[in-house]
Order: C-alpha cells, then structure tokens, then sequence
C-alpha cells in the first residue's frame, strides 16, 4: 500500500518582502486527518505560512503542496480549502443568510443548510447584519461558512485570538465535532497562542520562530523525545555529545536544561522530568528570540508569557 | 457571481437611480417649458431671426436656461461613479478584508472581478447615456439656435461620449483601486487622472481628423458650410505661407504688418495707418480696398482650415471609441494586479 499522501508538504518554502523575509525554508508535513497547531511569536511567519497555503499568496522560493497539488487559482483547487483570516472578515452590512446564498453561488460544493442548522442551534439570528453580532457569534458564522464548503482542509489564523473564553470553548467544539463527523477526510491546521486550547484539541505541533521551523510533529511524540534536566551548575559537555540542548538557564548553584533526547539518559547527578506542552514551547521560542530578550534572562520559562505577544 | 453583484450594489443602484430621477424632474420640467418657448417662438418669427440677437424674435431668454457651465456636467457625471463605484471596486474589499473571503470561495479571482467589473462598466454605460439622453433632449432648442454643435458645452455632454466619458472613469477607479488597495488615494488618483486625461484628449479634438482647408480670395465673404468647426482663418502668401491670423473679418486685413505686405502694395496703404505698424481698421468707406486689390494679386488669399458639420457623429465615434479603448486597457491591468499580486 502507498503511503498516504500528506494533506499539507512544504520544501524549503521561502516568502520575501521587500525589506523582510517572513518565512524562511519551511518544511513541515501535516499527515490526513490530523490537527495540527501551528505556533510562534507574533511576527514568525504564521498567516505567511497560511496564506501561502491557501493559494492568497506566491511563494519566492520552495514548494508548498497542498492535497497533492500546489495550491493554485482553480475552481477544484480552491473548493478543497477553506482559509478563515484572523479578522473573520465578513460583508458586515449582510447578514447571515445573505452569506449563505452567496456561497452558494460562489462554490460548486455548498451546503447551506448545515448553516443555518448549526447557526439556530447557537441561536444566532440569520436576519440580522452580521456587523452588528458579538464578536463570537461572528467567529462561529465564519467558522460555519467555511465548513459549508466542506473541505479537505481547513486552514484557521487565530481563530480565537479575539474571544472570550466561553465563546472560545464553543468555537473549538463546534470545529472538533466538525472533524468528527468527517471521520479522517478533514484535515485542520490552526495557529494560535493559546496553549491550554491547543493541549485539548491539536494532536500535531509545528513552531515556527524568527521564521524557521524549530518543531514539527506529532505532539505526543515531541514530549517524549524532551526531557527537563535539573542539576548542579557544571560543565554541560557531556550532555550536550549526547543530546541536544535546547535552552539552558542557570540560578545560583542549579541549572535547568531543556534537552531533545539522542540516546538514554545515563548522568546520575541530574534528575529528569518530563517536559510538558508549555514547558516545550516556551524553551523553543525562549532560545529563538532574540538576543534582547536572551539578556533578560528569564529563569523560569512561564516568564515568557508576557514576552510573546 | 451575478447575485453576488446585485446583492453588494443593490444600495448604491438605489441611489445612482434617485440622483437619475432627481436630474430627470429638473431637465425633463425645464426641458419642457423651454420647447413650449422655442415652439411659440417658431410660430412667430423665422428660424434665422430667433438666431440673432437684439431683436423682438431673440432666443436669447431660453438660451439663458444654458450657462457656459454644461461642461462641468461632462466632469462630474462620470467623475461621481467613478469614484463611488469604480475606486472602491478592489480597494474596499482589500481594506476590510473582505477580499480573503471572497477570494477563497470555490471561484477564481479573475472571474470575481471580471464579473464586478463587468457589471459595474455596463451600469457606468447606461447611467453616461442617461444622463446624455436627458441633456440631448433638454438642449433641443438651443442646439436649434446655437449650433455651436462642436462647443464643449454641447459636444461632450450630448450624444455618445459621455458613455465613454463614464465607462473610462469607471475602469480608471477599478484599476487604480486594484494597484493601491486603498479607497481615499484610489479616489485621489481617479479624479486626477480622469482630469487629466480629459484636458489631454479635449485637446486633442481639433485632430482627430484631418482639418479641412479652403482658399477664397481676400475679399470674399465665404464661409464653411453647415455647422462646422472653424479652427482657423488665415492670411496665406503666394508660396502658400501662413504671414497672419486675419481674425474673422474677410473684408479688411486685420494683423498683417504692414511691413509685410509688398512694396507696391505698401505704398496704397493711406498714411495714418501705417503710423502703430499695423493696419488697424478703417474710418470710413473702405480705403484698404485698393490695398486688398493689390494683395490680391499679388497672391494673397485667405485660407479656412475647419472640420466639417457632417464630422459631428464620426467625431463623437472616435472620442467615445478612443475613452472606450483606455478603460479595456485599464481592466486589462486590474485584472493583472488582482490575479498576478499576492493578497
């Protein structure tokens, strides 16, 4: 049997600005099926990344194949993905309803119906302007009309960077039971900040920083294959032939190493932990930032927190 | 995407239609009254008579309806759509967004504009032609009595380039939306350019076709016939030589220096004429007769260089068909930019 073709397979795709380069030779592989959060501080390349994907921009350089196919500007090929922008922007002086007969005019594939279905269910009104809807309800009319295409792939810019936590859980529910009901045939990749979210829905993990990719995988996998090292402030060599040391910080007489296993753990002076989801992405994009940052120092990774909007 | 269309310009339709029945009422209502004014007046006096001035027949009252300001309409007309349909067209949809919705639907984004676009252009079209249609009917009686059917005043808010006038603005503010992506400098651009080119290709008119030339002798009273454009009256040498303007007048050599004139033409000249170096007019009689004898035979003539009346509708084909041509131009490089430009 052949192996199965990955939703999403980027080679070294590059995206140069004028006087920036967003996104600089990203490879990732999203397998079928799966969810995957793609994280990293503001400005990494993430909506680059997206919009690459979805056809909203050209690369400079690399290749992004999409379904099998670079994405490219065909009815087949957009009716495939669907791309939700952080702004949700929608025509704000129509309404709901005015959304759905226009989509069923602009997509081939169309079920309005599941629409209205899910937008009654929420009790949002399809007769108003959805200008004049809360933010949330605005986010979940999106999120539906988006899913009315029916994708194969769905790609989500902070989908809930705006909302409120209730608003937020219903958000993720809605777009969980979608890849429910799809059984395996939709494939989500979504970025976003919040780390608890992407803990309870995401089984795949791609974190970009300063425009690179410094982790793709499945979630589980890259836990297992972190450790955190507390021990006495010594000569780290030893630790580092073996493994690789991701972020290194000393206080006083103790110093805590993130490390990517290479091999088994065999130094007795050091206990080990394992790494949790925060833990893991604070130490990447702790020892990608830049070097203003390296001068703060943070000894304890959660400080971070504050630094990476 | 036809629904689409409808759907997103259904309000600005509305009131592209209310500006339309509102103009309608003025000309229609005054457009009336003048006719019932030219018809009476018909009844009276001959069609000459009511042209002049001065006189009990005068048109001059209805004529009052027409300021020198019908131009301005042949602005500000196409200038309105092109800058309440046209910029906005692209530039409105990138600034809110609203692009990335539309331009991840299940169509391509050069039929997403060259359906708006379409629609948008021919909305244009019909609301120039209108407009035109209102202004045609309204200046019945003046066009009768004027006959300035070349005059700005007449030509560009009459019969068809006023289409063009509009389609052009239109496309112009698309084109310049789709490059800048934002409303208020797409509308800046727009203005100025439809202004500009205007001024260019107003111009520009005088050859559109190649001008007509008829030499007549100094003294004859000749004139080009129907209502045409008359560019120039000039005063030509034997070897064909323009040597001055003459002005409008045929009977006297008004502009020639006299120091131009030949030898033996000179010495006709009566002697408080030649004292500011130019014949200037006159006093009484006409004591330049001799003079113009003279000049005649020694080949002078007075040349009419003009673009006939029958050059009314070919003229209006090739401005509107020239405006037409820019504004498919202009589609072409939206429709670049939208498709080739990252979002």
């Amino acid at each position: 049997m052949a192996p199965p073709v990955p939703a999403i397979q980027t080679t070294r795709l590059t995206k140069r600005y004028r006087r920036n380069t967003a996104l600089s030779d990203c490879s990732i592989t999203v397998p079928e099926g799966s969810i995957s959060a793609l994280i990293g501080p503001n400005g990494a390349g993430k909506t680059t990344l997206l919009r690459l994907l979805c056809g909203l921009s050209e690369p400079s350089a690399g290749t992004a194949l999409v379904l099998g196919a670079s994405p490219r500007q065909a009815p087949e090929s957009l009716a495939q993905v669907g791309f939700l922008a952080q702004e949700m922007p929608l025509y704000r002086r129509m309404t709901a309803a005015d959304h759905i007969t226009m989509g069923a005019h602009l997509n081939v594939r169309w079920d309005g119906q599941s629409v209205r279905d899910r937008l009654r269910g929420l009790d949002i009104p399809l007769d108003r302007a959805v200008g004049t809807l809360s933010g949330g309800q605005r986010a979940q009319v999106a999120l539906a009309l988006v899913l009315a295409k029916r994708p194969r792939l769905l790609l989500l810019d902070e989908p809930v960077a705006a909302l409120d936590p209730l608003a937020r859980r219903h958000f993720l529910a809605t777009l969980t039971e979608a890849v429910a009901v799809a059984e395996g045939s939709l494939t989500v990749l979504l970025s976003s900040h919040l780390i608890a979210d992407i803990e309870r829905v995401c089984d795949h993990l791609i974190l970009l920083a300063a425009s690179h990719v410094q982790l793709c995988g499945e979630t589980d996998e890259l836990l297992a294959e972190h450790q955190i090292l507390v021990g006495p402030k010594k000569d780290t060599g030893p630790i580092e032939r073996a493994h690789t040391v991701v972020q290194a910080t000393t206080t006083g007489k103790q110093s805590t190493l993130l490390i990517r296993l290479g091999g088994p753990l065999l130094d007795p002076a050091y206990q080990a932990e394992d790494v949790s989801l925060e833990e893991l992405v604070l130490g990447y994009m702790g020892a990608a930032a830049p070097a203003a940052y390296a001068g703060l120092g943070p000894a304890d990774p959660a400080e971070l927190t504050g630094e990476e909007r | 995407m036809t629904w689409v269309v409808w759907r997103y310009y259904r309000a600005q339709m509305a009131i592209a239609l209310a500006l339309l029945a509102a103009f309608a009422a003025v000309e229609l209502t005054t457009g009336l009254q003048m006719a019932s004014a030219w018809h009476s007046l018909l009844r009276t006096c001959s069609a000459t008579a009511v042209n002049g001035s001065g006189n009990s027949c005068s048109g001059g009252s209805i004529i009052g309806f027409l300021g020198n300001d019908m131009r301005v309409l042949s602005v500000l007309a196409p200038a309105i759509i092109g800058i309440l349909w046209g910029a906005p067209l692209v530039a409105h949809e990138m600034e809110t967004g609203t692009a990335t919705f539309a331009w991840t639907q299940g169509i391509t984004r050069s039929r997403w504009l060259l359906a708006k676009a379409g629609w948008l252009l021919l909305a244009a079209a019909v609301w120039g032609g209108a407009v035109s249609a209102l202004v045609t009917f309204w200046s019945g009686p003046v066009n009768a009595m004027r006959g300035d059917q070349f005059d700005g005043n007449f030509f560009e808010t009459q019969g068809i380039v006023p289409i063009g006038y509009a389609v052009f603005a239109t496309a112009l503010g698309i084109t310049a939306g789709a490059l800048l992506r934002r409303t208020l400098p797409a509308i800046a651009v727009t203005l100025g350019g439809f202004i500009g080119i205007r001024i260019l290709l107003d111009g520009l008119r005088p050859h559109l076709m190649p001008a007509v030339t008829t030499i007549t002798s100094l003294t004859s009273n000749w004139s080009p016939p129907g209502i045409s454009w008359v560019l120039g009256l000039n005063v030509i040498n034997k070897a064909g030589q323009i040597v001055s303007y003459s002005g409008f007048s045929s009977t006297e050599v008004d502009g020639l220096p006299v120091s131009a004139l030949p030898q033996a033409c000179q010495k006709l000249v009566p002697a408080g004429y030649a004292s500011g170096g130019n014949i200037t007019s006159a006093p009484r009689g006409n004591p330049l007769g001799p003079v113009q004898s003279c000049l005649q035979s020694a080949g002078f003539r007075q040349a009419v260089t003009y673009q006939p009346g029958w050059r009314y509708w070919p003229f209006q084909g090739i401005e509107t068909g020239i405006y037409l041509l820019l504004a498919a131009a202009l589609v072409a490089v939206a429709w670049y930019a939208v498709r080739r430009r990252d979002a």
